[in-house]
């Protein structure tokens, strides 16, 4: 177990380098420059000497693989720089915004699995019937319904017609507790839906595939009561590789969710990303890809971890 | 593939729309017409004018041209890229397998919108850099399905062997490989056409897809959503568009899945999980009736069981495969049902539990089973609650691939505690005792930490056993057990035996039912056999009477076949077994037969008693040595 | 209409502040006018006092700082943290200060302001007005309270640049991005990309001012939502309010709009490309399109025309007689096509960007109009910062672009229209219009109103001649509120950006 996690760290090391180094050199090829975005704002003619000496002033005009280098060794030391922006640690202001996404994520993660697989699990079992078709109806739908009409929508109805929530935003939880949860379901409930049609139509899938094996027939010839079999036998089995992937859908989620946090005026990492590009913020983008793909390398470990414990045939060895 | 017809249809709609386009009567997609701009429908404009007063209906039609060209197009490039990588990476395995899918998968760290943010603002909008942005982001995907499916099939005997001729690597993958891996990939395609349709107007919306004038349904989306107060319509066509597309191609999808892999979904998924009944029961005979003189089965006593195939609509609806079944069991015989694979055996004793696959069905027959009370009880016409009563309890069955059969992910203990808890009002505690107790009862040694693994920890004779004691936990009445030895190797197959055998000596009045297709095992095992073919009993009698002088020509082929000391497989015996479509009209086995005469072929022989305990299906019985 | 009805609510509690500070301290005066919450279109990208970082930036800017001068709600300039400016006649301009404080209670001083126009002008220094400030060559303080500005050649607009939200004044010392100042209110918390927390600085010069007790400021980046969130009565007042929106704001009796048509959109063009080096092309280009339709289809009508250079029709230097010089007219504009040798039109990429709507939608209505004369337009839509780099390196033939100038002077036409000035995505790219640019100069040194006017009216004929740039539409500027909220002004024409100076007079409830 310890050396495979050691194996595997090792692994993510060299691929988090890779797309450092990626999104590094691709940021350079990107046409647009930090010191004219920042000091073009407002549509304003900047000056080519104050631009000039704001591209110095960020070392904008040092050979590149001298940035990359100071770049890198600022990363090995545990510092992802400043933003080009306003001087704001980059690493503070992840530490600020990355738990706001991961609690989306992680919200509509619960809600589509309380929703999606009861209602996989129906679906498989009624294959063919109306509930079958209903289901997969919706699912279909919510799939296909973009987030940010679903987004509109909802803050049409809730908050300005029947006023119901905030018409978005954010507010911490240690401020006003109710307030934060009601702000976060608008996002979470919204990207819940897409996950929970993803969740929906696995769990369906798998409970078919595992309804035909030998060990539900067994289950069957013990006399089990139905609950326990579909509990303990089908569901239990069925949720290995809905979970599985699950847990790689939430690794796509992270940084992937602008367009909700756009909608819903959510200040979580995937906006920070956006604004980040959209400014040519280069120590920025790298430090939130940086802190993204190790997340996504780390989900994936726990993916892993977790498949190995709910499904005893696999052995975590490589 | 008639379940295609409804999705691939509307899709053929969609597509003809699209390519169609230019022809169509439409008004020109780009033709503004300001002062009418947010005009509700009219006969001019059908589905009314959008916020530069263009025809929504035409822009439509030309928005799908763009999103459907885009989604297809990267879903295909994707693919081809993704499924030469995933071959390659999965065939070679090492280094291969690092530049080809591991390096795919580094775009899986990256958000996918960044990805798509980078590409698109490196090339420029438009349709090429979004196709390659898609490509990008899907590559990986299908580098993943088709590597997994490849290293399935890379482990098959038969790949294995053209690897050993000497095949050349890449015609192993082009002609072998991937035929096999296409029904996963299929399926991926259709997925990621349906997602890609929803990223293209995700990307739009963002300003990254397409370059207006030309229309896509993420632009128009993007246009609608801010005048939602002047003219909701307007983002309703492009999202019913949107989503209607996608429902095809889910439902396309769906069925694809079904047609590709036959075997994945069940006509009206498990039937035996609903409580009503579905099927109603053909009208049987009274079970007291069945009671015969010549069978004074007093345990079980089956008559008439046929099984036919039910799938409505389906090829080879109502065949029958197993036709007219009688059999008797006393309390304390052991019957052997022995026959080829396809006989029916396996079918018959399933039958008598309920557990046959939805797509079986019984249509005629009685299964007269005495309960423990004493009560008279027709198996066949019991629902699944009536047998869940008596399953594991008063009847037990032993599988075949005990491997299959117990549940992984449980610890044997579990599974074995479930069946005491499940019929007996005791604590959970004594139960764990008493699972101990019979895993050390059945042979396993140090029982107290082997209830504790997993089913795969378990040699394949222990797994055997557990399963053993789980089928006899509550002491049953009735042991079905289906061919329990035929996935062991020869030693343990005797140790299983014996241990059976064990088993009965402890319980004399259990009546056992033992499916197998090995007659040394019958003669070990067994006071009766009954013998079966294409799903008929052509011979019963006791062990030794049949052995000595078989009545049907058949059991003496299947004693002929048996070479000296063990035998494994049934294989002398010239000719197959006729599929159940295709029965002749007289005798089933007179194909096969050296004993057959032009009566054989007329009509098919009723049973007949040379002696009081013995049957066959066989008019020459008595010349038959 | 709007502008009076608010102005006149703005004399009506301006004096019942007044009142209060009479009645009581601070204190109460803070309990009864509470915290405004005010939706902003993003977060400021940084605090650089002198930088140019937008017009979020310089909302806040405009909370927390002061410059010597500034603007009234009315659109005049007047003295902030000056009591007084003149300008002598051998153009040297003088400042009076009066008893300002820093948000640290230290007084504002001449030598804090000579440090500002010095630090804004050095080489590395990346303010605004770091080109302008080469031509103030000397800055004396005579005492502690007076700071004379010496120029190179006498120069009329100088005050205008220390009117400017991009030139606020900070204490002698501090860092660029302090967000230490001398105006009505202090920074207090921000939540970068959030939100930013303001309280009133009560040792503010006007007496009486600031009313509000403070100000939080809350992101919305999506128009929609903004005024989702005012609708919801989540926020107070917002501002950028989008033009499909103003219809129902102004139908809604909680809200009121305060909108100016101050903005306006423009094509330049890249005089290294031909045909574009033609004058007769661009002016063919100018008559090709119907403005009108980019205004409805664009701004939904909140608008207007813009058929010569954007000289408002309120300003003194307009011209009745020139404001048309662009009119729509497509036989003109294929008459003119023909004689530059082009009858049957041309293929050509137009710069535009995806990321704001109202560009993409002016230029797709561009595209429309231009295909009728026969140039073929392909639109080039890459994301902003994309945009700005290709407009400054000139990789397009023919771009949209929307600006505001820097003040209602016309000399704002400079950043436009001068050909003489480095490449920028603002102005067209390539095109030397030495006629224009000594006009221009001209204006910048003349002091007389009368000869002033004379001057532009000459500027704007030749460029009408010369099409520089082609002038398509005015785009209205808007802030909503609540009607609750009083004191807040947008203030005229291309002031609309420095409107936020008069939330030190706004008051809620």
């Amino acid at each position: 177990m310890l050396r495979y996690i050691t194996y595997r760290s090792l692994v993510a090391v060299f691929l988090v380098w890779i797309v450092v180094t990626l999104v590094f050199l691709l940021l350079h090829l990107v046409p647009g420059d930090p010191a004219e975005v920042l000091l073009s704002q407002g549509s304003t003619a900047a000056d080519p000497q104050a631009v000039a000496n704001l591209r110095d002033r960020l070392g904008l005009n040092d050979p590149l693989w001298l940035q990359y280098a100071h770049h890198i060794g600022g990363i090995l030391t545990g510092d992802l720089g400043t933003s080009f922006r306003d001087g704001a640690p980059v690493a503070g202001q992840i530490v600020q915004r990355l738990p706001r996404t991961l609690e989306v994520i992680v919200t509509a993660a619960l809600i589509a699995v309380l929703l999606g697989v009861p209602a996989g699990t129906l679906a498989a079992i009624r294959a063919g019937g109306w509930i079958d078709n209903v289901i997969s109806f919706l699912s279909s739908l919510a799939l296909s319904t973009p987030v940010f009409v679903v987004g509109s929508v909802v803050i049409l109805i809730f908050a300005q017609e029947l006023r119901l929530v905030p018409a978005g935003g954010y507010v911490p939880f240690a401020v006003d507790p109710a307030r934060h949860i009601l702000l976060l379901l608008m996002p979470a409930g919204t990207v819940a839906l897409a996950l929970w049609a993803v969740v929906a139509r696995m769990s369906r899938g798998s409970v078919l595939d595992v309804l035909e094996r030998d060990y539900v027939r067994t289950a069957r010839a013990k006399g089990l009561k139905r609950r326990r079999i579909l509990k303990r036998h089908v569901v239990r089995n069925a949720m290995i590789p809905v979970l599985t992937v699950l847990g790689l859908e939430m690794g796509t989620l992270i940084g992937g969710t602008v367009l909700v946090e756009f909608v819903f005026n959510w200040p979580g990492l995937s906006g920070y990303l956006v604004s980040a590009v959209d400014a040519r913020d280069y120590p920025e983008v790298v430090g939130i890809v940086m802190v993204i793909s190790i997340l996504f390398v780390l989900l994936n470990l726990v993916v892993d971890i977790v498949y190995a414990v709910l499904d005893p045939r696999i052995s975590l060895t490589r | 593939m008639r379940k295609l017809i409804l999705p691939v249809s509307i899709l053929a709609v969609i597509l003809a729309l699209v390519v169609l386009a230019p022809v169509l009567p439409l008004a020109d997609e780009r033709a503004m017409d300001i002062p009418h701009r947010f005009a509700g429908p009219s006969m001019a404009h059908w589905l009314g004018q959008d916020e530069f007063g263009r025809d929504v209906l035409t822009r439509l039609i030309y928005g799908a041209r763009a999103s459907l060209s885009i989604a297809i197009g990267s879903a295909l490039a994707a693919a081809l890229i993704g499924t030469a990588l995933g071959l390659l990476g999965g065939y070679f395995r090492g280094i291969v397998e690092l530049f080809t899918v591991r390096a795919a998968e580094i775009i899986l760290c990256l958000p996918p919108l960044l990805l798509a943010l980078l590409v698109v603002t490196i090339f420029g909008a438009g349709f090429w850099p979004l196709i390659l942005a898609l490509t990008l982001l899907y590559t990986p995907n299908y580098a993943r399905v088709v590597y997994a499916a490849t290293l399935q099939v890379r482990a098959l005997d038969f790949v294995t062997a053209q690897r050993a001729l000497g095949t050349h690597p890449l015609k192993i993958v082009l002609r072998t490989m991937l035929p096999n891996v296409l029904p996963p990939l299929v399926v991926q395609i259709s997925l990621v056409i349906a997602s890609a349709i929803v990223i293209e107007s995700g990307l739009s919306f963002l300003g990254l897809g397409v370059v207006p004038p030309t229309p896509s349904w993420g632009l128009m989306i993007r246009a609608a959503r801010g005048a939602m107060e002047q003219a909701p319509l307007l983002l309703l066509w492009p999202s019913v568009a949107l989503a209607g597309t996608i429902l095809t191609f889910n439902l396309l999808c769906d069925r694809l899945q079904s047609v590709l892999d036959p075997r994945a979904v069940p006509a009206g998924g498990a039937i035996w999980l609903r409580r009503r009944r579905t099927t109603p029961i053909a009208p049987r005979i009274a079970p007291d009736q069945v009671e015969r003189d010549h069978a004074p089965a007093d345990l079980l006593s089956v008559a008439g069981l046929t099984i036919s195939l039910d799938r409505p609509g389906g090829i080879g609806s109502g065949m029958e495969l197993v036709r007219g079944v009688n059999l008797g069991l006393r309390t304390g015989e052991t019957l052997a049902l022995v026959g080829e694979s396809g006989s029916g055996k396996t079918l018959t004793s399933l039958a008598v539990t309920g557990l046959l696959p939805d797509v079986l069905k019984i249509t005629a027959g009685t299964a007269a089973y005495r309960r423990r009370d004493g009560e008279l009880r027709d198996l066949i016409a019991e629902d699944e609650d009536g047998h869940r009563q008596l399953r594991g309890d008063e009847i037990s069955m032993v599988f075949q691939d005990a491997s299959a059969a117990l549940n992984p992910v449980h610890r044997i203990g579990e599974q074995l505690t479930e069946v005491i808890l499940a019929h007996r009002a005791i604590g959970r505690a004594a139960a764990k005792r008493e699972a101990v107790a019979l895993l050390g009862r059945v042979g396993i040694p140090d029982a107290e930490r082997r209830a504790r693994a997993y089913p795969h920890e378990l040699s394949g004779g222990q797994r055997q056993r557990a399963m053993i004691a789980i089928a006899v936990a509550n002491r049953p009445k009735l042991l079905l057990a289906d061919e329990p030895t035929t996935a062991l190797d020869p030693t343990i197959q005797a140790q299983i035996l014996a241990l059976i055998a064990d088993l009965k000596r402890e319980s004399p009045e259990m009546g056992v039912v033992f499916v197998t297709h090995n007659l040394a095992v019958v003669a070990e095992i067994a006071d009766r056999v009954c013998v079966m073919y294409a799903g008929q009993v052509v011979e019963e009698g006791p062990v030794a009477k049949v052995f000595a002088r078989p009545r049907h020509p058949y059991t003496v082929a299947l004693i002929g076949s048996v070479p000296e000391g063990d035998a494994e497989r049934l294989v002398a015996i010239p000719g197959a077994i006729p599929a159940p479509g295709h029965m002749p009209p007289g005798c089933s086995f007179a194909p096969r037969c050296d004993h057959a005469v032009a009566a054989c072929r007329k009509a098919p022989p009723p049973e007949f008693w040379p002696e009081p305990d013995r049957r066959t299906r066989c008019l020459r019985f008595e010349e038959v040595t | 209409m709007t502008m009076r009805l608010t102005r006149r609510s703005f004399l009506a509690t301006s004096a019942a502040g007044a009142a209060l500070t009479f009645v009581g301290p601070k204190a109460l005066r803070a309990a009864t006018n509470g915290t405004l919450r005010f939706g902003l279109s993003a977060y400021p990208p940084s605090f650089d006092a002198w930088a140019s970082s937008g017009s979020a930036a310089g909302t806040i800017k405009l909370m927390m700082h002061r410059g010597l001068l500034g603007f009234g709600p009315d659109g005049k300039m007047r003295g902030e943290l000056a009591e007084s400016f003149s300008v002598d006649d051998d153009g040297v301009w003088t400042f009076k200060l009066r008893d300002a404080k820093w948000h640290d209670g230290s007084p504002v001083t001449a030598e804090d302001i000579a440090w500002n126009v010095a630090e804004a002008a050095k080489p590395d220094s990346t303010a605004y007005f770091r080109g302008e400030f080469q031509s103030i060559v000397k800055v004396e303080t005579p005492d502690d309270k007076t700071v004379r500005m010496i120029t190179k050649e006498p120069s009329a607009v100088l005050p205008g640049w220390f009117a400017h939200f991009n030139m606020p004044m900070i204490k002698k010392g501090e860092a660029p991005d302090t967000t230490m100042g001398a105006g009505p209110f202090k920074l207090e918390k921000t939540d970068r990309g959030v939100s930013l927390s303001l309280v009133a600085f009560d040792g503010y010069y006007k007496e009486g001012l600031p009313k509000l007790a403070g100000i939080q400021a809350i992101v919305y980046a999506d128009e929609n939502l903004r005024v989702a969130a005012l609708d919801a009565g989540d926020v107070d007042l917002i501002e950028y309010v989008p033009w499909q929106a103003m219809e129902q704001i102004e139908a809604n009796d909680q809200l009121a709009l305060d909108a100016v048509d101050g903005p306006f959109m423009y094509l330049t063009f890249n005089a290294e490309h031909p045909p574009f080096d033609d004058p007769k092309v661009r002016r063919a280009i100018a008559h090709a399109i119907k403005r009108e339709d980019i205004v409805a289809a664009a701004f939904y009508g909140r608008g207007g025309p813009l058929e010569h250079l954007p000289l408002a029709e309120g300003s003194e230097y307009y011209n009745a007689d020139l404001a048309h010089g662009w009119n729509y007219d497509p036989e003109k504009a294929k008459a003119l096509l023909a004689e530059a040798g082009h009858p049957d039109g041309f293929e050509c990429t137009m710069l535009a960007t995806s990321q704001y709507g109202m560009h993409q939608s002016t230029a797709e209505v561009c595209q429309a109009y231009l295909s009728m004369v026969g140039i073929n337009v392909r639109l080039d839509l890459p994301e902003w910062a994309t945009r700005v780099q290709k407009g400054n390196q000139g990789q397009y033939d023919m771009a949209v672009m929307g600006t505001t100038a820097s003040n209602n002077d016309p000399d704002g036409m400079t950043q436009l229209v001068d050909g003489s000035l480095p490449a920028s995505f603002v102005r067209s790219y390539g095109l030397k219009t030495p006629k224009l640019t000594e006009l221009l100069a001209k204006g910048r040194q003349t002091f007389d109103e009368a000869k002033r006017k004379a001057i532009y009216e000459e500027m704007e004929k030749q460029a009408i001649e010369e099409t520089p740039i082609v002038g398509l539409a005015w785009r209205s500027q808007g802030f909503a509120m609540k009607k609750t909220v009083s004191g807040f002004t947008n203030m005229p024409g291309q002031l609309c950006f420095y409107s936020p100076e008069t939330l030190e007079e706004t008051a809620l409830g």
